[in-house]
C-alpha cells in the first residue's frame, strides 16, 4: 500500500477507563436501552390508571410513605461508597476500593431487605388487579436489577481484593461504577410514581 | 455457514495462486483472528464476518420456511370453498409466516447485513464487543428453533404475529402455542437490542481515522439510525410481551377488563413497536439502495447531506405513527388526526431519498447488473406502496379498507418492495466480497423476472379484493362472493414469485461448486469493503486505512489515502477513535474466540423457557445467566498487572 498519509498508534493508550473505551459506550448503550424499558413501565402504570374510577382501586390501602422513603435513603447513600471506590482507584487507592465497594453492597442489601419486608405484608398480589400487577412488575424488574448488581459488585469486589485492579487497570470498577448509580437514579422516578402518584391523585 | 470455518483456517484465506505470498505481518495477524473450526470450534468463534455470514444465511433460511407458509395458505385460497386447510392450521400458518417474516427473517437479516458490512466499510478489524455479537446470534437462533420445534410439536401459536388481546390471553387461547410466543419474541429482541448497541458503538469508536461523520457512507448512516431506533422501539414490545406472559402464566390483569386492564395498552405497546419496526426493515435498505446506485450509476450520490437528513427524519417521524394502526379503536379525533399528519409525513423525507436515487442515475452511464434491476424494481413497487400508504394514512378510507386485503396488498408491496428485493440486490452485490464467488449474472436476471412479474401477479389484484371487500385472515370464502378470479390470480403470481426465489437459491447453493473467482473489487465500489480480499482475510485489513474524503476509494484510484501503523499484529488490537472527526485517540484490546458466549445464551434460554412451566425458573435462569456472564467477563490476566496483559 503505497500510502500517503500515515498514522502511528504504536503510543496511544492501550486500556483507558473513560469515553475512550468503547465499553464505556456499551454501558451508555445499556442504560439507554433499560431506560426505555423503565419509562414504558411508567408509561402503562398511568395509562391502566388513568380510566379506573379510583387508583390504586378501592379496597386497596393508599401505598405507606414511611418505610419506602427509607429504603430510597439508603438505596441513593449507597452510590457514596460506589463514587468514593471508583475515584479511589483511578489514584491506586486499593483500601478506597476493597471497603467501598462492600459498602455499597451492605447499602443495596439493606434496601432489598427492606422491599421484602414492605412487600410480604403488602394487601394484594400481582393477580388481584391491574394495580397490583403494575406495582408488583415494576418492584420485581427493579430488584432484580439490584439483586443483579449486587451479584456484579461482589465479583468486582472479589478481584479487587485479589489485588487486579489498579489505576490503569480500572475499567471494570469504573463501568460497574455507572451501571450502579444508573439503577440507584432510575429508581427514583419510580419511588415518585408508585408511592407519590396515588396520594396526589386521590 | 460452514463455509465460514473453512475460510477462516489460516492459510485456506489464501485462495488463488496470482496472489502474492502473505508478509510476516499478515501471518501474524491471521493466527491472532484466527478462529477454531469444527464442531466445538464453531460455538465459539466470535469474528463479526462469521457471525453476520450466520445471520444472513439464518435468516434466508427463514424466509424460506416463511415463504412456503406463504404458499400454503394462497394455495388453501385458490378456490372458494377450499378444504386443504383447516381453519386452525391456517391460522397458525399466517400467525408463522408473519412472525417468522418480521421475527426471524427481515430484522435479523438486517442486522447480518450490518453486522458483516459496517466493520468493512468503516475500516475496522472487527466489531466492538465480538464475543456479545456471538452471544446475540445463539439467542436469535435458539428462539427461533425453539418457536418452530414447538409448532411441529403441535404447541404452534395462533393468534396473528400481532397477538390481540383478549384473543390471546389464556381464557380464549389455551394451549402452550401463544406463551412460546410471548416468550420467544421477547427473547429475540435481546438479540436485536444487543445488536444495536453493539453497531452503534462500533460505527461511533472505530471508524478508520479521517472518516469524520460527514464522510461516511451512507450504508452506514443508514445501519446507525436504524440501530438508534431498535433501542428506542424494541424496549416496549419487550415490555408488552412480557406483560402478556405474565397474563398467561402467572394471572397478572394487564390486559384483561375484569381485572381492570385495559386491551388497548397492547395495541399501544406493540404498535410503537411495530410500526417503527417497518421502517427498521426499511432503512438498511434504504442505505442498500444507496450503496447499489453510486457503484452502478459510477457517481457520488446527488445530494448526500439530504440524504442523510432525510434517514435521520424518517428515524424520527417513524415514531409519530403508531396510531395509524388503531383508527378503528375509537381513538380521541385530535389524537388521531396528528397520527394522520405524521403519516402524511413521513413520505416527505421518502421522496427526497427517491429524487436523489432518480437524479444520481439520471444521465449516468449504468451499468446493468443483477443489483441494480432489483433496486429499480424497488422504486416501483415501493413508490406503489408508498402511494397507497398515503390513502390509507387518511382516517376516512383507513376505516373502510381497514382489515381487508387492500391493506395486505399495500403492505406487501411497502415490505416485499422496501426489504426483500433490496435484499436480493444485497445479496448478489455483496456474494461475491462474503464468498468470494459471483453469482450467476444470467440466472440473477431470471430470477428478478420471476420476482417482479410474480409479485405484481400475486399482490396487485389484492388491492381490488379488498375494496370488493375481501376481509383478511379468513381461510376460506363462498362461490357467490366474487373473489374467486382474482384470488387464484393472486396464488399463481405467489408461485411466479417463489421460483424467482427459488432460482437464487439454487444459484447461492450451485456457486460453491465453483472455484472462488471473485474480484477484489468486481462492481468498482466506493467504499473499503472493496478494498481488501474477496473474501477478506480473518483480520479484513493489513494495515487500517486511512480515509481523506467521501468516496474512500475514488479519491485515488482503488486504493485507501493512507494507512495506520503501529497496532501489535499478535494481539486483537483495533483503533478506537473521536465520535465526529474519527482522530485516532486510543486502541482497544478485543477478547477471542470461547464458548462462554453460547452458554450465557443457553442459560438466558432456560430461564426464558423454564418460566412457561414455573416461575421459579425466574431465579434459577438469573443465576446461570450470572455464572455465564462471569465465565465470559473473567479477565484473562488475573495475577498479572496491567503492564503485562498490554506487553
Amino acid at each position: 500500500m503505497n500510502a500517503e498519509t500515515r498514522f502511528d498508534a504504536g503510543e496511544l493508550p492501550r486500556l483507558p477507563a473513560d469515553y475512550r473505551a468503547p465499553l464505556w459506550w456499551g454501558i451508555v448503550g445499556l442504560i439507554l436501552v433499560e431506560s426505555v424499558v423503565f419509562a414504558t413501565l411508567i408509561t402503562s402504570y398511568f395509562y391502566l390508571g388513568i380510566d379506573q374510577p379510583e387508583w390504586p382501586p378501592a379496597g386497596t390501602k393508599t401505598p405507606d410513605l414511611v418505610k419506602p422513603t427509607l429504603g430510597t435513603l439508603v438505596l441513593m447513600a449507597s452510590s457514596l461508597p460506589m463514587h468514593w471506590a471508583d475515584r479511589g482507584i483511578t489514584r491506586g487507592d486499593q483500601t478506597a476500593l476493597r471497603w467501598g465497594l462492600l459498602l455499597s453492597i451492605a447499602l443495596a442489601v439493606t434496601f432489598l431487605v427492606l422491599k421484602y419486608i414492605e412487600y410480604s405484608q403488602m394487601g394484594y398480589r400481582w393477580y388481584t388487579h391491574s394495580y397490583g400487577s403494575i406495582a408488583w412488575t415494576i418492584i420485581g424488574f427493579h430488584s432484580t436489577h439490584v439483586i443483579a448488581l449486587i451479584l456484579k459488585t461482589v465479583v468486582v469486589s472479589a478481584l479487587a481484593w485479589i489485588g487486579y485492579f489498579s489505576e490503569r487497570r480500572s475499567l471494570a470498577v469504573v463501568v460497574n461504577g455507572i451501571y450502579w448509580h444508573f439503577v440507584v437514579v432510575v429508581w427514583i422516578p419510580l419511588y415518585a410514581t408508585l408511592y407519590w402518584v396515588p396520594r396526589i391523585l386521590k | 455457514m460452514t463455509t465460514r470455518t473453512e475460510t477462516d483456517r489460516p492459510g485456506v484465506t489464501e485462495q488463488a495462486s496470482e496472489r502474492p505470498a502473505m508478509s510476516r505481518k499478515a501471518q501474524e495477524l491471521d493466527r491472532t483472528w484466527y478462529s477454531a473450526s469444527g464442531f466445538v470450534g464453531w460455538f465459539t468463534q466470535v469474528n463479526h464476518r462469521i457471525i453476520g455470514t450466520r445471520f444472513i444465511v439464518t435468516s434466508f433460511i427463514f424466509f424460506l420456511m416463511a415463504g412456503i407458509e406463504a404458499l400454503l395458505l394462497r394455495t388453501q385460497l385458490a378456490v372458494p370453498e377450499n378444504s386443504f386447510l383447516t381453519p386452525d392450521h391456517f391460522n397458525q400458518l399466517f400467525t408463522m409466516h408473519g412472525s417468522s417474516m418480521m421475527f426471524f427473517f427481515a430484522v435479523p437479516m438486517m442486522e447480518g447485513l450490518g453486522i458483516y458490512v459496517v466493520p468493512l466499510m468503516i475500516g475496522t478489524r472487527d466489531m466492538a464487543f465480538p464475543r456479545l455479537n456471538a452471544f446475540g446470534y445463539y439467542v436469535y437462533l435458539i428462539a427461533g428453533v425453539t418457536l418452530y420445534a414447538a409448532g411441529f410439536l403441535g404447541h404452534a401459536p395462533d393468534g396473528g404475529w400481532f397477538a390481540y388481546v383478549p384473543l390471546t390471553l389464556p381464557q380464549y387461547s389455551p394451549g402452550l402455542g401463544l406463551d412460546f410466543w410471548a416468550t420467544m419474541i421477547t427473547f429475540i429482541e435481546i438479540s436485536a437490542l444487543v445488536a444495536a448497541v453493539e453497531l452503534i458503538v462500533t460505527v461511533f469508536k472505530q471508524r478508520a481515522p479521517g472518516m469524520s461523520l460527514n464522510r461516511m457512507p451512507l450504508f452506514v448512516w443508514a445501519m446507525l439510525v436504524t440501530m438508534f431506533m431498535i433501542v428506542f422501539a424494541m424496549p416496549p414490545l419487550m415490555v408488552g410481551s412480557v406483560m402478556l406472559a405474565l397474563d398467561r402464566t402467572v394471572s397478572t390483569h394487564f390486559f384483561m377488563p375484569s381485572g381492570g386492564g385495559e386491551p388497548l395498552l397492547w395495541q399501544h405497546l406493540f404498535w410503537f413497536f411495530g410500526h417503527p419496526e417497518v421502517y427498521i426493515i426499511l432503512v438498511p435498505a434504504l442505505g442498500v439502495i444507496s450503496s447499489i446506485v453510486v457503484t452502478f450509476a459510477r457517481r457520488p450520490i446527488f445530494g448526500y447531506t439530504a440524504m442523510v437528513l432525510s434517514v435521520v427524519s424518517i428515524g424520527f417521524v417513524a415514531f409519530g405513527l403508531w396510531v395509524h394502526h388503531m383508527f378503528t379503536t375509537g381513538l380521541p379525533a385530535l389524537g388521531v388526526s396528528f397520527f394522520t399528519a405524521a403519516s402524511v409525513m413521513i413520505a416527505v423525507p421518502s421522496g427526497v431519498q427517491i429524487f436523489c436515487w432518480i437524479a444520481t442515475l439520471w444521465g449516468a452511464k449504468l451499468r446493468i447488473a443483477t443489483p441494480l434491476l432489483f433496486v429499480l424494481g424497488f422504486f416501483f413497487i415501493f413508490v406503489l406502496g408508498g402511494l397507497t400508504g398515503v390513502m390509507v394514512a387518511s382516517v376516512p378510507f383507513d376505516t373502510q379498507v381497514h382489515d381487508t386485503y387492500f391493506l395486505v396488498a399495500h403492505f406487501h408491496y411497502v415490505l416485499i418492495g422496501g426489504a426483500v428485493f433490496p435484499v436480493f440486490g444485497a445479496i448478489y452485490y455483496w456474494f461475491p466480497k462474503i464468498f468470494g464467488r459471483m453469482l450467476n449474472e444470467t440466472a440473477g436476471k431470471w430470477s428478478f423476472a420471476l420476482m417482479f412479474v410474480g409479485f405484481n401477479l400475486g399482490f396487485f389484484p389484492m388491492h381490488q379484493l379488498g375494496l370488493q371487500g375481501m376481509p383478511r385472515r379468513v381461510y376460506t370464502y363462498l362461490f357467490d362472493s366474487g373473489w374467486f378470479e382474482l384470488s387464484l390470480l393472486a396464488t399463481i403470481g405467489a408461485y411466479v414469485f417463489a421460483l424467482g426465489v427459488l432460482v437464487t437459491a439454487v444459484d447461492a447453493l450451485l456457486s460453491f461448486l465453483r472455484k472462488p473467482d471473485a474480484p477484489d473489487n468486481p462492481w468498482g465500489g466506493d467504499t473499503l469493503e472493496w478494498a481488501t480480499r474477496s473474501p477478506p482475510p480473518n483480520y479484513n485489513f493489513e494495515d487500517i486505512p486511512v480515509v481523506r474524503g467521501r468516496w474512500a476509494l475514488w479519491e485515488r484510484g482503488d486504493e485507501p489515502a493512507g494507512a495506520v501503523t503501529g497496532l501489535h499484529p499478535g494481539r486483537r488490537e483495533v483503533l478506537v477513535t473521536t465520535l465526529l472527526d474519527a482522530e485516532p485517540h486510543a486502541v482497544a484490546i478485543l477478547p477471542g474466540p470461547t464458548i462462554w458466549p453460547f452458554l450465557a445464551a443457553v442459560a438466558v434460554a432456560a430461564g426464558f423457557l423454564g418460566f412457561i412451566r414455573h416461575p421459579i425458573w425466574f431465579p434459577i435462569g438469573l443465576l446461570l445467566t450470572f455464572v455465564g456472564f462471569v465465565g465470559w467477563l473473567w479477565p484473562r490476566a488475573v495475577g498479572g498487572s496491567a503492564e503485562e496483559q498490554v506487553r
